[in-house]
């Protein structure tokens, strides 16, 4: 099995692309930025694997560039990339590369290296990434190209490797879009969303040949540094005055920004959190009544809700009144039950029952010293995979 | 309102300008005016508050923005104001390290993803300030040298439908004599006109296709003198093709 190493992509495949297999990446050619290829590579190299990577479209110097800017320096890795010049002939220039693709008009030049490589040079289990097969295909004429895949994911089978395609995905005629998607063992979509607040990217499983869960469009933006990211716009901190929600958001995020005035917050607060994959923009809703309409009107372009409750303070009117806000909002939502580190809180259940909880998870929680925080970012995230899952 | 080119007797041979979100393929051999026409449209477009778009294949940026300043030194002041956007396809693979503000830098011509989305980007930034803004694309030519027309067709498919969605009035610029004829029709059937300029032995001539209503579809007698193109062909007795 390889990974994938895109963020909840591999729990759909199925924990990634099991060996003798080809995953086609179909992206769409109005998507901002694609680097599908680079972000499985550099997941692949740093566990160690041996890659290959045929690349077509900048030279290998340009493609080590952005492997920098993605913060992923090539020499930084236990596995070996394997980087094969399918450019600089196409420019007529030179090309200092160890494998270089001589005629690339002729599929049959790509197959020449590439079948020396997975002979002779990178072990069984390695992975080849193929960037990219609609240029490859314009280049060598659309059937030829097929023709020439097919072989190439042939030795990939007798290999026990993997191969990933990127495919961008121009207005090609039917029949050869018809081929493309028979040639493939499965084939992942990429297209750009504009949802609300969001506008970015989001990929879909569209096919398997082994039981991948197919269907689930999930949004993301690419970031450099930092590559695939699943990209939450709007996550709301809610809760009573006092609960802890500015402590909270600081140990939350890196960086934060927040306007304090007699230890009281007064204005929205911001942070961002990056972590397991994610990257969410954090809005601290103030407790105090009179932002309720903020509250209201936040909420509704919010993707989901953490209510921090001070769990040392059992009249739980205030914290009632935020659970009806982030309910009306329809959101996905978990409960931080701060302040356990004082001396009499209230029990889960009973917390629970006088919010009428049912079944949010709840997270016991002391913002102060960390205590608790990650893993209510990670059950609400979690919680917001369940919903879009079960869409 | 039609968008004005910057050459007064053209726009008077199109009754007022080219029509608002199209396409346009300024096809021309070379060094007979076909950059004079780009840099003028874009300039007029800048004086009609209008921002620019420039695609560029052939060269630098930093030398797009020299002949801009030739031709109106207060161009600067355009670009101050934000609104001139650069993609330069050239600087990177040539292996030039420039840098400046409002520039994309595109790895290779090869790299037609990476150019539509830049120009998509730099659209989107455009249509949250501006209702129209040009851009023109110098060339198409390049281009279909370093992969073939079809692959550009496509490419245009989805770079024309942009534009047209986002209310760019754009030109895009193909050399003639680079391509076989098959190319360039099929090249012209993406596009809602063609202007096309000729050398005839020591005539010069132009000629528009398409483009909505015009005065005429005649070859008509132009000068090119430094940095102007003259339209000194008589139309407004000729018959309207």
């Amino acid at each position: 099995m390889i990974e994938t190493g895109i963020p909840r992509l591999d729990k759909y495949l199925g924990g990634g692309i099991p060996e003798q297999k080809s995953l086609l990446f179909s992206i769409s050619p109005e998507v901002e930025e694609s680097n599908v290829a680079i972000h499985v590579l550099q997941h692949n190299l740093k566990q160690g694997n041996d890659c290959i990577y045929i690349v077509s479209k900048s030279s290998p110097k340009q493609v080590r560039q952005s492997f920098t800017e993605f913060g992923w320096p090539l020499a930084d890795y236990p596995g070996t990339l394997y980087m094969v010049d399918g450019y600089s002939r196409l420019i007529g220039a030179p090309s200092d590369q160890d494998y270089l693709i001589f005629e690339p008009h002729d599929i049959l030049s790509y197959e020449d290296v590439i079948e020396e490589l997975l002979l002779d040079t990178v072990p069984e289990g390695s992975l080849l990434a193929f960037d990219s097969l609609s240029n490859v295909m314009d280049l060598c004429g659309e059937r030829d190209a097929l023709k020439g895949v097919k072989r190439i994911n042939g030795e990939i089978g007798e290999r026990n490797s993997v191969a990933i395609y990127n495919f961008t995905a121009w207005p090609y005629k039917e029949n050869i879009m018809y081929r493309i998607q028979r040639r493939f063992d499965g084939i992942v979509e990429v297209h750009s969303v504009t949802e609300g607040a969001f506008t970015g990217q989001a990929y879909r499983v569209k096919q398997t040949s082994w039981n991948g869960v197919t269907g689930t469009s999930v949004p993301f933006k690419v970031f450099r540094p930092g590559g695939i990211k699943l990209y939450i716009p709007k996550m709301l901190v809610v809760g009573p005055f006092k609960a802890g929600k500015t402590t909270f958001i600081k140990q939350l995020s890196e960086r934060s920004t927040q306007v304090d005035r007699m230890g009281a917050t007064i204005a929205v607060e911001h942070g961002t959190v990056d972590h397991k994959g994610y990257r969410a923009e954090l809005f601290g809703i103030p407790g105090q009544e009179r932002f309720a309409p903020l509250m209201d009107k936040m909420g509704a372009t919010a993707s989901c809700a953490i209510l921090v409750i001070d769990a040392s303070d059992p009249s739980f009117e205030k914290a009632r009144a935020a659970v009806d806000y982030i309910r009306r909002a329809g959101i996905p939502f978990v409960v931080a039950a701060n302040k356990r580190d004082m001396p009499s809180t209230v029990g889960d259940e009973e917390i629970r029952r006088m919010l009428d909880l049912h079944d949010v998870p709840i997270i016991d929680t002391v913002a102060t010293s960390g205590r608790g925080v990650m893993e209510t970012f990670e059950a609400l995230v979690q919680r917001m995979e369940e919903v879009s899952d079960a869409d | 309102m039609l968008i004005e080119t910057g050459i007064d007797r053209l726009d008077e041979l199109l009754k007022g300008g080219l029509p608002p979100v199209t396409n346009t393929l300024l096809y021309a051999a070379p060094f007979i005016g076909k950059d004079t026409i780009a840099k003028h449209y874009a300039l007029a477009g800048l004086q009609a508050g209008e921002p620019v778009i420039f695609v560029l294949t052939d060269r630098s940026f930093l030398e797009m923005k020299d002949e801009m300043k030739q031709l109106d030194s207060n161009f600067p002041s355009y670009e101050d104001k934000g609104m001139v956007r650069y993609i330069d396809v050239y600087s990177k693979s040539v292996e030039l390290d420039e840098k400046g503000p409002n520039v994309t830098f595109v790895d290779s011509p090869i790299n037609r993803e990476q150019i539509t989305a830049s120009i998509i980007k730099a659209e989107k930034a455009f249509t949250e300030e501006y209702e129209q803004h040009r851009l023109i694309l110098d060339s198409l030519s390049t281009l279909v040298v370093y992969s073939d027309a079809k692959a550009v067709f496509r490419f245009l498919q989805v770079v024309s439908g942009t534009c047209q969605r986002m209310g760019s009035t754009s030109i895009f610029t193909m050399t003639r004599g680079m391509h076989e004829e098959l190319e360039v029709q099929t090249i012209k059937h993406l596009m809602d006109g063609v202007v096309e300029m000729k050398e005839d032995g020591a005539r010069m001539q132009i000629r528009v296709q398409g483009c909505g209503e015009v005065v005429s579809r005649n070859w008509i007698d132009y000068l090119l003198e430094q940095d102007e193109v003259r339209l000194t062909g008589a139309f407004r007795m000729s018959r309207v093709a």
